[in-house]
């Protein structure tokens, strides 16, 4: 394992995580773009009629996806964990393997042919569970993609409800812009994430 | 590395420094470490860069199984940085440390070892056939600070008390002693910041005998350079930054 490549998976991690915390913002925007819309709805009346089970669909999606990246979040903290211990692993290897050249004649050099071996083991063990959590990782962010994708055709449904809509027709289609643009918004930093995912992977 | 043997008795002093392989812009510095017939204590182990020269030396004394003991003196990093690597090498270790510091010193990477938190008031370390004495010497310089003390073999390890600021490859004991104060002058000065905390380290220590004064930096004091040292630092005003 070289420390060059902990170095960029530290990097894709906290991209990972700061992308993240993005899609989390823009759920929420959903959330409250959800309510707007339930708000006009309910002023526009017959004139809105096919919005109103839209709203509770949008809002329904934006919870969906808080809570999926609030479990993805768990994963991308287990990788940041992983990727500190391997950094520490990393570097026990070189430091001890520099030990080894150093004490060559030393009397007990011998002695730390157990723990440099050790250490290897913990860095390969650590390095399979990390990959191993790679991959659960991209599947659950394939997951947050099905509520992204949905929110974009209830976005164009939206368009046409609104177009019945009468004086309120600016206003709901300013929510189906918002919805659009959000899921567009989502769609683009997990697919920001699956690719910081796929480096590290291709480091491996 | 150079090892010097500082005192062979029921047990065994060792002091390392010098490393002629130290990156320059790094402060050197000086390890202890005591030996018995199964165990050993290693004493403000050092900094990461050190780790790989300090273990290798220490390779000629001990084998790493029978390292069991560590203290870090205060948090600093020349003092204990390395504490993550040492936590890959000495699974079975223990630390002794500030009790203050132990959320502080958990960063350097502290999962496999032990650590043994010191109360403010010290205590004491049992490597078997002798047992040291853990001073208090806190704001010299570290708000929770430690020396050790062993009564056997009359030395006291007083960490950034008594350091100096040396070229590389000085000898290791002082051996002029109106020549040796310039270097330490600053250092006190500048890093002890309470007169208060002087003067009870003074009174602490002037109770025991000490033969020998070794200081993370610099070089040992011994004999009747150990009073002359004790003398002068109690005449020198520290925290002149303010």
């Amino acid at each position: 394992m070289q420390i060059k490549q902990t170095k960029s998976q530290f990097v894709a991690v906290a991209s990972i995580a700061a992308e993240l915390s993005a899609v989390m913002e823009v759920a929420k925007e959903i959330s409250l773009a959800a309510a707007n819309a339930k708000a006009i709805a309910f002023r526009a009346g017959e004139k809105a009629k096919g919005f109103q089970p839209i709203t509770d669909f949008i809002n329904e999606l934006a919870k969906d996806t808080i809570g999926l990246v609030n479990n993805i979040n768990d994963y991308a903290f287990l990788l940041y964990r992983l990727t500190v211990n391997e950094q520490r692993l990393a570097e026990a290897c070189g430091r001890f393997e520099q030990v080894e050249r150093l004490a060559r004649g030393a009397r007990y050099a011998e002695s730390l042919a157990g723990p440099l071996q050790q250490a290897r083991q913990k860095a390969q063990a650590g390095r399979r569970e990390f990959t191993i959590h790679v991959a659960e990782l991209l599947v659950k962010l394939a997951e947050v993609m099905h509520p992204a994708r949905a929110a974009r055709v209830i976005a164009a449904n939206s368009r046409i409800e609104a177009s019945q809509a009468g004086e309120y027709l600016q206003s709901l289609q300013a929510v189906a812009e918002s919805v659009d643009n959000a899921a567009q918004i989502i769609n683009d930093k997990v697919h920001r994430c699956r690719s910081a995912l796929t480096v590290i992977n291709l480091a491996d | 590395m150079k090892m010097t043997k500082i005192y062979e008795g029921s047990h065994q002093w060792v002091m390392f420094g010098r490393d002629p392989h130290r990156p320059e812009k790094i402060i050197d510095t000086n390890q202890y470490m005591v030996r018995t017939a199964d165990r050993c204590l290693l004493m403000d182990p050092g900094g990461i860069e050190l780790f790989a020269p300090m273990l290798a030396a220490v390779l000629h004394h001990a084998p790493v199984e029978e390292i069991t003991d560590l203290f870090a003196s205060h948090q600093d990093p020349d003092i204990i940085s390395s504490l993550g690597l040492w936590d890959q090498a000495l699974p079975n270790a223990k630390l002794h440390a500030a009790q203050l510091w132990e959320g502080f010193l958990r960063h350097f990477g502290c999962e496999a070892i032990e650590y043994l938190p010191i109360p403010d008031h010290g205590g004491t370390i049992n490597l078997g056939s002798v047992e040291l004495q853990i001073v208090p010497a806190h704001y010299l310089h570290s708000s929770a600070n430690f020396h050790i003390y062993d009564p056997q073999a009359k030395i006291l390890m007083s960490g950034d008390v008594g350091a100096a600021l040396e070229a590389p490859g000085a000898p290791v004991f002082v051996d002029n002693f109106e020549a040796h104060i310039e270097k330490m002058r600053y250092f006190h000065q500048r890093w002890m910041p309470s007169n208060q905390a002087k003067r009870a380290w003074l009174e602490r220590v002037r109770k025991l005998d000490v033969q020998i004064l070794a200081p993370q930096h610099g070089r040992m004091f011994k004999g009747d350079d150990v009073r002359r040292f004790l003398d002068w630092f109690e005449a020198l005003q520290v925290g002149i930054a303010v």
